[in-house]
């Protein structure tokens, strides 16, 4: 079995090779929702431990030939991407590893590629890793697939859940957006907008707009990103219009529909087109820390209000 | 999690509220009883009481507090003696400086509230079960009772009684029949109030219940959505404004419309309309509808003087000509029933879909007995509080024109500022120098107190009413507190904090929990080494890299980030309270202050320095 695989080609099943995030985004592109394309790693592709240094030539060699395709999906010599770790176990319904392992941005070229997975490979083994695997009582030996996929190149991204992630309201969208790349929101380095979007009136239900200080942006030398500073009136603008509300109404519809649970939903608007088209998801996974109410027992109307009144039968 | 109630004396003591200068003795025009007395300061000032500004946003004339004991006797009878809700009575009241507090009496033994149950349970029961047959009825009772109003006489004063009363065994003198059209006037009054609560309670229970359901399942529905899925979409409340709709659109179909050019007074467009036969017809036409649709009031509130459509024409008027411009434009002004009650079904069909087969059962139940009892709770406010209520105002008015014009007033309107007892009391007097032919001292008397009460409440009215005073309570619990007025254990704790006057920082609710704890304020990852067990971590932002001091914080609060960054979705695996976003945390809070983090309002606290 290959150990390199196009995102397209990947569904749920995949998700102990080639780890959680890797899976979903295969899932999410067989529901139809723009993803922008890439490829995946199995975590059989490296050689378990930590000291393992040095890049399989095996591995070299299939990145080498998956990312070639994806530039000439590109058309474009070295196009940027993003290389997410997929950890095994990550994105389940019972923990996020929310910013555990390591995502690098606008990476460009096969060299970069290598260095960028010997990272997110090494995150798994971070402080804040081992210690969020012991909180949750995972003694699993810990492995790890990548995901690389082209880089859209974000005016607006963010995070959305497909429910109120505080109180649990399945009515209702959650929506936080920033300018530039999602690493802002995610890395809790900006206040951003919020929204709360109703799923039955697709009306905004409350709106707090964040004071979005500091974007990143890809690096002008070519590779990487650099985080500046937002100009006062444009940190203070609203950054989500109501054709991007909707788009993402949308989105959050469809993700949860798919994947018949709550998700939380990253996304990225691209500066050229306009929505929907333009709107993307670079990832999705289960909400795992508000659980659906456990289904209630059929009780009475009658017994209900009778309650109400401190009157139990 | 934590929990800490307000402190004890969040509100300030009943008895430590001073008069504004130049309100001294206030409290002689109001009773007795309605007022805080040392010889009661012992349970007095151990409860807790809130003011009503919902009811009784101003200063209590001194008759108006008939619509305080009124409401009072009517809804305490009901709610205590009739259904006996379990854990609770009636509510009393007390003025302070002319402002309404009130306190719910609780029950609180539980052999008790299991008696009081067995009572409300059959006898509430009887009510929801019967409801539509029962309403019907009720309706029936309050026309009756509005006719009754109606044909009340405030019999005149004469020289000379007229023959009938001299040659008639069955007729009776002025004297009599005045005192009788007063005390009968009250007791009238009194009914309505009866009336009101008859249903009021439980109608509203049903519709909370509902509500209830719909918040626990569906936090953040906009209360507006679930009015939208109970509301009848033909209720009497719209009737008024619909009668005017269509008299706009017979104004333009009979072209009389030019009457209602804008800045025109009523009398204006009256006079002109008078002057064409089209515009006759039109008047007559709006004379039918006048009786019962302009009773409704031009103010939402239980004192005198807001009256009704038919005494001020001023608002219905103005709606007939912002009618008529909108037909003109080409609007149509009719409301879209067939669509509106196409979205309600939507509505409930989609939120009902989103709950569990369980739920949703108990969802849509609630749902039909809501919808069955929500005409008396729209309604009761059309026949009670603006039907009945103005045109009793006005019967009541007729009493001081009686007074006016034997000089015990110098205004019809000048009664209101006695208490309903002292008109009783110049009443007896005027009838009694009537009868004698002796000199009435009334004259003298009453025009300087009320002339006095004029300015007490003038200044009254520039006194700032705490929300809430005497002992805070740890949790509200009083069903009809929290029903009818909204008070609930939250908004007290909101009261109190505006109490404390402590700094209060408001950020993003990012992982729910309140706390109270000593706060560590760390600019740099540098720092993290400092923070002690059980402290809240107030920093800049939080990274996913700190999860592992997670379990040693009592909470979290932030200058930036949002409630879906990493570190808050950590810190909600963690049930870490979070607060983040708040802007100015590290700049406003010192390390080694007590604060309380509200993580599921967003509401950061300094209780001390």
């Amino acid at each position: 079995m290959s150990f390199a695989r196009e995102l397209s080609e990947l569904t749920g099943t995949d998700a102990a090779s080639f780890g959680g995030k890797s899976a979903a985004l295969g899932e999410l592109l067989a529901a139809g929702l723009r993803v922008p394309p890439g490829f995946a790693l199995s975590h059989e592709a490296f050689t378990r431990g930590r000291d393992e240094a040095a890049m399989p030539a095996a591995v070299r060699e299939q990145i080498t030939r998956h990312y070639a395709a994806l530039a000439r999906q590109a058309g474009v010599p070295e196009p940027p991407v993003a290389v997410r770790s997929s950890a095994v176990g990550e994105d389940s319904e019972t923990a996020t590893f929310a910013g555990q392992q390591e995502t690098l941005l606008w990476v460009r070229g096969v060299d970069a590629i290598c260095d960028a997975v010997q990272i997110c490979r090494q995150s798994l083994f971070s402080v804040e890793a081992v210690a969020y695997r012991r909180h949750i009582g995972d003694t699993r030996d810990p492995a790890m697939g990548v995901a690389i996929q082209l880089m859209v190149d974000a005016a607006v991204s963010g995070v959305l859940f497909t429910c109120n992630p505080l109180s649990g309201d399945p009515s209702m969208v959650a929506i936080n957006a920033s300018w530039g790349l999602g690493l802002a929101v995610v890395g809790g380095e900006v206040t951003p907008d919020d929204y709360l979007i109703s799923k039955v009136t697709r009306e905004v239900v409350r709106e707090q707009l964040g004071v979005k200080t500091l974007e990143y942006v890809p690096d002008p030398a070519g590779s990487g990103v650099e985080l500046r500073e937002v100009p006062t009136d444009r940190a203070a603008a609203r950054c989500l219009d109501e054709p991007a509300i909707a788009a993402l109404l949308d989105v959050a519809r469809a993700a949860e529909h798919h994947f018949g649970c709550r998700q939380d939903v990253e996304w990225a608007i691209a500066r050229a087109g306009s929505a929907p088209d333009n709107v993307f998801v670079v990832q999705s996974r289960p909400v795992t820390t508000v659980a659906p109410p456990a289904p209630a027992a059929p009780v009475s109307a009658i017994t209900l209000v009778m309650a109400k009144f401190g009157a139990k039968p | 999690m934590a929990t800490t109630a307000a402190a004890p004396s969040a509100f300030p003591s009943p008895f430590s509220i001073e008069t504004p200068a130049g309100c001294e003795g206030w409290q002689q025009m109001y009773p007795y009883y309605a007022v805080f007395d040392e010889r009661r300061r012992d349970t007095d000032e151990d409860r807790f009481w809130f003011w009503n500004s919902m009811h009784f946003p101003f200063p209590m004339p001194a008759f108006d507090v008939i619509c305080i004991d009124s409401p009072y006797q009517a809804v305490g009878s009901w709610q205590n003696r009739v259904f006996a809700v379990p854990p609770a009575m009636g509510i009393d009241y007390r003025i302070v400086n002319g402002y309404v507090y009130i306190s719910g009496n609780p029950v609180t033994d539980p052999a008790k509230i299991a008696e009081r149950a067995e009572f409300f349970q059959a006898r509430a029961g009887y009510y929801y079960a019967n409801w539509t047959e029962l309403y019907a009825k009720w309706r029936a009772k309050m026309e009756a009772l509005i006719a009754e109003l109606g044909d009340l006489k405030v019999p005149e004063l004469p020289e000379y009684e007229p023959d009938e009363v001299a040659f008639r065994e069955d007729r009776n003198t002025a004297f009599y029949e005045v005192l009788s059209a007063y005390g009968r006037a009250l007791r009238l009054g009194d009914l309505m109030w009866q009336h009101h609560f008859e249903f009021l309670l439980l109608g509203y229970g049903a519709y909370g219940t509902f509500a209830e359901l719909c918040k626990t399942h569906l936090p953040d529905i906009p209360d507006q959505h679930i009015a939208q899925m109970v509301a009848g979409i033909d209720v009497l409340l719209f009737k008024p404004d619909a009668e005017l709709r269509r008299l706009a659109a017979l104004a333009l179909e009979i072209g009389v419309d030019a009457a209602f050019a804008s800045g025109r007074t009523p009398a204006q467009i009256d006079a002109e309309l008078e002057q064409s036969e089209a515009g006759r017809s039109w008047l007559a036409e709006l004379e039918k509808v006048k009786d019962p649709w302009f009773n409704m009031a031009t103010g939402d509130g239980l004192y005198h003087y807001y009256r009704s459509w038919l005494d001020d024409p001023r608002i219905p008027y103005a709606s007939l000509t912002g009618h008529i411009e909108a037909l003109r434009a080409g609007a149509s002004v009719e409301r879209p029933t067939a669509a509106l009650e196409r979205e309600r079904e939507r509505l409930a069909q989609e939120y009902g879909a989103l709950l569990d087969p369980g739920t949703r059962q108990a969802f849509d139940e609630l749902l039909a007995l809501s919808r069955t009892v929500f005409p008396y709770v729209e309604e009761h406010k059309f026949y009670c509080d603006y039907w009945f209520l103005t045109r009793w105002w006005n019967k009541i008015r007729e009493f001081g024109e009686l007074l006016r014009r034997h000089g015990f007033l110098d205004d019809a309107e000048d009664l209101f500022q006695l208490t309903r007892h002292e008109v009783g009391s110049a009443l007896d007097e005027l009838v009694l120098t009537w009868a004698t032919g002796g000199v009435a001292l009334g004259p003298k008397h009453w025009p300087p107190i009320v002339e006095a009460r004029k300015q007490l409440l003038q200044r009254m009215a520039q006194w700032t009413p705490p929300p809430a005073i005497g002992t805070t309570p740890e949790a509200v619990t009083d069903p009809m507190t929290i029903m009818l007025w909204g008070v609930t254990t939250e908004r007290v704790r909101e009261w109190a904090g505006q109490q404390e006057g402590g700094l209060v920082l408001r950020g993003a609710a990012a992982s729910p929990g309140l706390v109270e704890g000593i706060a560590r304020v760390i600019s740099s990852v540098d720092e993290i080494a400092e923070v002690q067990d059980g402290e809240i971590l107030v920093c800049g932002s939080t990274s996913p890299a700190w999860a592992p001091i997670f379990p040693r914080l009592r909470a979290t609060v932030t200058d930036v980030g949002g409630v879906m960054s990493h570190a808050a979705i950590v810190a909600r695996e963690y049930k870490l309270p979070a607060v983040v976003g708040t802007g100015r945390a590290t700049a406003a809070i010192r390390t080694g202050q007590s604060i309380r983090v509200d993580g599921s309002t967003g509401v950061v606290t300094v209780l001390e320095s």
